[in-house]
């Protein structure tokens, strides 16, 4: 997968390009490669992961090597199933301003 | 049974069948968006949400309101004014003025933040509650929420420059707000300032204007 497009993404688009990302990854990925793919600053990346995981979201698992992965919860993917309806809702209703 | 030469069922059917409807449409729209908020807590969709649900409650306590004095007509039962009055109106100027500044914010909520909105919000209500608990009239109420509509219309334009053309959109929420003040208007003491076929073109009007936007909102917060 490419990088995401350079054209400034508002925040539930940024959110859906992670999720997807994680996704199209056979659901686990390491931070660095989604961080580097999401065209993110660390300091984005950081927050976005951390509302992520709050959210419920993504969560973290160790294998047993010690190495940290993220995955989609149920939550994640039905946000991915979602994106499409709740951007044209919000598109419909002028809700972006 | 016999009714007073006075009371109209058709209208009593007419404004329970009307009320039942409006209230519906205003909570089905609340809870078909409950998801798409829940997963994005999107400000405009939160906005959205409880512009429909203050909508939902200003059009209870308009029917509660309407009913007593219908009850009145009909039974000969009058409540003193100083009861009924801040039961069934002080809720319903608050609803209701909250609900139009809540339909206002859905569309201008990037250019302030969530406090300065639900204060501005709050604050609003609250004064328009005053004014017209203070004066005792539903008049004060309708004059002090067409200004608000004036000004939110004009607010609204004037931060979406960027978009020439008049959505259609917005022409649906001024529609919400505008025919909110006309089902005002028939709770007055003169209650006949429209004809009863006004009065129902009225509210078929704002049951097509709901049907509508609900059928938006299905279409994408399915």
């Amino acid at each position: 997968m490419g990088q995401m497009s350079m054209r400034k993404r508002d925040r539930l688009e940024v959110i859906y390009d992670i999720l997807k990302i994680i996704r199209d990854r056979h659901n686990s990925v390491r931070p660095t490669p989604l961080l580097r793919i999401a065209n993110l600053s660390s300091q984005s990346f950081a927050e976005y992961f951390g509302e992520l995981a709050s959210k419920g979201f993504v969560k973290e698992i160790t294998d047993k090597k010690g190495r940290k992965y993220i995955t989609l919860t149920d939550k994640g993917f039905r946000y991915l199933e979602k994106y499409a309806y709740i951007a044209s809702f919000i598109d419909e209703f002028e809700l972006g301003a | 049974m016999a009714f007073p030469h006075f009371f109209d069922p058709w209208l009593f059917v007419a404004e329970f069948a009307f009320s039942i409807i409006a209230v519906l449409f205003c909570f089905l729209i609340f809870f078909r968006t409950k998801e798409s908020y829940e997963l994005t807590k999107h400000r405009g969709i939160r906005y959205f949400r409880n512009a429909f649900l203050f909508f939902g409650l200003s059009y209870v306590m308009r029917f509660l309101f309407n009913l007593v004095l219908l009850s009145g007509i009909a039974f000969d039962v009058i409540l003193p004014r100083r009861i009924f009055w801040p039961i069934f109106m002080l809720p319903l100027a608050y609803f209701s003025t909250i609900g139009i500044c809540y339909l206002v914010f859905s569309l201008i909520w990037k250019n302030a933040g969530s406090r300065a909105l639900f204060w501005a919000g709050n604050i609003t209500a609250l004064a328009l509650l005053g004014i017209s608990f203070i004066t005792r009239s539903h008049y004060t109420l309708l004059l002090s929420q067409s200004v608000l509509i004036i000004f939110a219309v004009i607010l609204s334009g004037f931060m979406h420059t960027r978009r020439k053309k008049l959505s259609r959109t917005r022409i649906l929420y001024f529609l919400v707000a505008l025919l909110w003040l006309l089902n005002l208007w028939v709770l007055g003491p003169r209650r006949k300032v429209f004809s009863f076929g006004l009065q129902l073109l009225f509210e078929l009007i704002s049951i097509g204007v709901f049907w509508v936007i609900y059928a938006k909102v299905i279409r994408w917060a399915r």
